[in-house]
């Protein structure tokens, strides 16, 4: 009830960008909030760091994907200091004879394209149109918090019917498909193929031409629909961090950073606060946790408050994490042949073709290191020039395929694994080593200990079909604790939109009684 | 290994004609024990025929070859004449061998807490060396089974069920800091019932015996050898169980059948088992209900308050599973399981229970009742089953003929056998 002599109507566990939203969300909803957060940074994996003195990066995550337009506008981000260095950013596919070219988003881009690939740019406006009216048809039972009911699906249906009859079809034709297949089928180049797939796939385990990976393009194209194309905020991803904190703080919440919390009280079989490492115990009526749910309540809450086949659920759910991060610092931009300056900024994919990408899958299966990593680049230095000193720049590297298990251990294998890294750019940009001046690689094994992520599955980039029938929503079955992470949500962990899905729904439930 | 077949087998030479040692004269049937051991390479789960440790101790006193499974093992149906156990049972003691039945070992820090949780009853006042009767229930709040849990020491448990709940019970340790074992090859258990019970024990060295309350069992020695006595049973009468370690149960069995004999203490069978259940009234976990599990058509799972057994849900406890699903099914109208007595005197078939000429239940037990000369059930009657002006139809043989009668039933509230001496402390030394 009482913490220093104050009251909360609610307390947050843990200061990542959803127990941020959330706890915003719930202080625009006249709730006194209270945020724990274990480390000494809030931000989760959305966190700026510096790999040496004066060259900050963002840490873990590097692109605003798809926060939602509805978030920024709620929770006043851009009040509270969220700055765009740069919106909409474009992606490029990277082409070792330099041979680049930008993955169509308009007209301008289709007419680029048609200059090198001409029918793969005509298949192009079919495809994308038929994709995006399918994620669009989809968003609502892909990005929903709750596991859709008789009623969403008839709905479904019936939309699909009301637009266009043979939709529907088209859909349950796509859905089981590989994206690899469906890539063959539809375009030529193998640069354009590869760059469509790894969208597809990034985050997963599954290859491209495993079944059902169609269903995660959908996924994701229906999550950009969210927002307003890739962003890279001013100040690395811990900006955003920033903001919603700042906008926690503007709704009178608090937010402790240091803060364990060991416990969950319960009294009468429901929550009556937390007890923190220090032997403190802050009594509230609602908790939120945005921590895993398996920790959260197997760890936190203890199987004696649940019924056998929920903590079974629970223990059953196991996700490691697939990407590896790495951050470099340089002495100067480098230079990929053939890219035009403008596309500096741009996010750049490693992925020649989907054969390149269908063994990276092969050998992460066989938990081993790609023997050519497939990539995604930013350079956030190229439009955020504060991130380094004059002149110098930062890159952030994204690889895909990385085993948690790795064959022989990550710590024996890390500088190998770097080398491949950097050898694979200089592909691109041949004087890429000699700007090399320091370097962190985040592998998932680090994730997991650093951000305190079962399995270090901080990218959330394999959903699955079976994964929309599972557990889903911000309920659970005891009284006063909800669930507002990324863990029970479809959405990736990079938009606070569990948070926000928590307290709406906990509004919800709040008005019905 | 019984002490008549310790001796070492006679090599082939020496045996002569009798190859295998078993002398066809000796009355005291000797089997080869070799014949029950799993043969060299065979794969864990192939063999399908298991028997109990008190297996040879047990077919030596069959007369009658008749045996039957239950819980997988063989175990003997009937050893002389049912009708001669019968009247061992309610006039003197037998001694069973219930090993087959599911006993599983739970310990560990948290063991109070996952017992807490795992069963519908308050254990709060649960002391050590007592046992209380025991229903676990599903999320939804179908039984999975009941049973008789043992608490042995401060972290230490007994659970005994009638069917295997292994997987579920190791599910319920996620989390917790708890053991769960199951030590059915490595415990073995005999049933000594009748109103000569604490007598025969006390006949066996056991002193004092007679002072144990029921529910509550101690360590003792039976000829030397440690076993856990309890004072629990199915027989509706004064009796107790014997938990021992299977190398000694053979011994124990023989030293108790020994020392009771002259009392008429008579080894007994399975059917006797289920005569005097259904006498004393308690269901059986496959027989009167069935586990959630195992029922396939959910319909036919059954929750504590249908198997009368309301009482044994505290509610006031603060979680335990299926809390939330029995608190909902309090205020439903339930099936009802009730005792059903059936007029006429002759022993009987049925299954079906009928009113006003539309089938209103399902006899799920049934029997001729020496002592009440009538036949009886175990009956679960629908909901809003009248409890009056029942009726079954019956089949009753007279040799080759058959004829097909509609009896009257009557539910019946109290056991039909449950003599005061079940529950006198200090237990009664003579009939």
């Amino acid at each position: 009830m009482a913490w220093g002599g104050r009251k909360y109507d609610a307390i947050v566990i843990g200061g990542d960008l959803n127990g941020l939203a959330a706890a915003a969300y719930l202080g625009r909803a006249h709730q006194r909030v209270l945020v724990l957060e274990e480390s000494a940074k809030l931000g989760g994996v959305a966190v700026t760091g510096e790999i040496m003195p004066d060259y900050s990066i963002s840490t873990v995550a590097h692109l605003v994907e798809a926060l939602p337009r509805g978030v920024e506008r709620d929770l006043k981000l851009a009040k509270h200091g969220l700055r765009m260095a740069a919106r909409d950013i474009p992606t490029v596919a990277l082409d070792r004879d330099g041979k680049h070219f930008v993955v169509p988003r308009n007209r301008k881009d289709i007419a680029a394209l048609a200059a090198t690939q001409p029918r793969d740019a005509a298949a192009w406006r079919a495809f994308d149109k038929r994709m995006k009216a399918h994620a669009a048809l989809l968003a609502p039972l892909l990005l929903a918090d709750a596991v859709p009911d008789a009623s969403n699906l008839r709905r479904l249906v019936w939309r699909a019917g009301w637009n266009r009859a043979d939709r529907l079809g088209d859909l349950l034709h796509l859905l089981p498909q590989s994206i690899g297949d469906l890539l063959d089928a539809e375009f030529e180049c193998p640069l354009l193929k590869g760059a469509l797939a790894l969208d597809a796939v990034l985050g997963g385990a599954d290859g491209p031409y495993a079944p059902g990976t169609v269903l995660r393009l959908l996924h994701r194209m229906a999550m950009r629909g969210l927002g307003r194309g890739l962003s890279i905020p001013l100040g690395g991803l811990g900006a955003l961090t920033d903001a919603l904190a700042a906008a926690v703080a503007a709704q009178r919440g608090e937010i402790r950073t240091g803060a364990r919390v060991m416990r969950l009280l319960v009294e009468d079989g429901a929550i009556a606060g937390v007890e923190t490492s220090d032997g403190v115990a802050i009594a509230a009526p609602l908790v939120v946790s945005s921590v895993d749910p398996r920790l959260t309540m197997l760890g936190l809450l203890g199987a004696a408050h649940l019924e056998t086949e929920e903590a079974r659920r629970l223990d059953r759910t196991s996700r490691s994490g697939s990407v590896a991060k790495v951050n470099l610092a340089l002495d100067g931009l480098p230079d990929f042949r053939g890219l035009a300056p403008a596309l500096c900024g741009a996010r750049l994919l490693v992925a020649p073709s989907l054969d390149v990408v269908d063994h990276a899958a092969t050998d992460f299966g066989q938990r081993e290191l790609s023997s050519e990593p497939v990539m995604e680049i930013t350079i956030p230095s190229a439009v955020d020039p504060a991130l380094a000193p004059a002149g110098h720049h930062v890159v952030s590297v994204l690889v895909p395929f990385m085993p948690h298990d790795l064959e022989g251990g990550w710590p024996a294998r890390r500088d190998e694994f770097m080398q491949r890294v950097i050898k694979t750019i200089a592909q691109y940009a041949p004087d890429f080593p000699d700007r090399l001046i320091a370097g962190d690689v985040l592998t998932p094994p680090d994730i997991e200990t650093r951000f305190g992520l079962p399995g270090g599955d901080w990218y959330r980039g394999g959903i699955r079909a079976a994964d929309l029938a599972g557990p889903r929503g911000p309920a659970t079955p005891v009284s006063g604790l909800w669930l507002c992470g990324p863990g029970r949500h479809p959405a990736e962990s990079v938009t606070g939109l569990a948070g926000r899905d928590m307290a709406e729904a906990f509004a919800a439930e709040r008005g019905h009684r | 290994m019984t002490p008549d077949t310790m001796a070492p087998p006679l090599r082939d030479d020496e045996a002569g004609p009798l190859r295998s040692g078993i002398d066809p004269m000796d009355e005291h049937a000797s089997v080869d024990p070799a014949l029950f051991e799993p043969p060299a390479g065979e794969p864990p789960f192939a063999r399908t025929v298991l028997t109990t440790p008190l297996h040879l101790a047990v077919a030596a006193e069959s007369r009658v070859n008749r045996w039957t499974r239950w819980n997988g093992f063989t175990v003997a149906s009937v050893l002389t004449d049912l009708d001669d156990e019968y009247r061992a049972l309610r006039g003197a003691a037998t001694l069973a061998d219930i090993s087959p039945l599911a006993k599983y070992r739970i310990a560990g820090r948290d063991a109070h807490v996952y017992l807490d949780r795992l069963v519908t009853r308050d254990l709060g006042a649960f002391a050590v060396d007592s046992a209380l009767h025991v229903h676990f229930c599903e999320e939804h709040g179908l039984v999975l089974a009941d049973g008789l849990l043992f608490r042995l020491g401060d972290d230490e448990y007994r659970l005994v069920t009638e069917e295997t709940h292994l997987a579920w019970l190791m599910d319920s340790a996620i989390g917790l800091r708890v053991r769960v074992e199951d030590v059915g090859d490595t415990l073995a258990a005999m049933s000594l019932q009748g109103p000569l019970a604490a007598f025969c024990l006390a006949e066996a060295g056991l002193a004092g015996i007679e002072h144990l309350a029921p529910m509550t069992g101690c360590w003792a020695a039976a000829a030397g050898m440690p076993v856990y006595v309890s004072r629990t049973g199915t027989s509706g009468d004064l009796g107790y169980e014997i938990w021992v370690d299977p190398d000694d149960a053979p011994h124990v069995w023989r030293y108790l059948t020994d020392v009771g004999a002259p009392f008429g203490l008579r080894a007994s069978g399975f059917h006797l088992r289920e005569l005097a259940r259904l006498e004393a009234g308690f269901a059986r976990a496959g027989r009167d209900y069935l586990g959630a599990f195992a029922a396939i058509d959910p319909a036919h799972a059954r929750t504590p308050f249908e198997l009368g057994a309301g009482h044994n849900i505290a509610f006031d406890k603060p979680f335990f599973n299926g809390r939330a699903a029995l608190a909902r099914l309090a205020a439903v109208p339930a099936r009802r399981l009730v005792r059903l007595a059936v007029e006429g005197l002759e022993p009987a078939r049925f299954t079906a229970v009928h009113a006003n000429g539309r089938q209103v239940g399902i006899a799920t037990t049934t029997g001729f009742s020496p002592a009440l000369g009538q036949n009886i059930a175990l009956a679960t009657l629908d909901a809003g089953a009248p409890m009056a002006g029942l009726a079954v139809d019956a089949e009753i043989r007279d040799e080759l003929a058959l004829r097909r009668v509609s009896l009257p039933a009557r539910v019946v509230g109290e056991p039909f056998w449950a003599p005061a001496r079940r529950r006198a402390v200090p237990a009664p030394l003579t009939a």
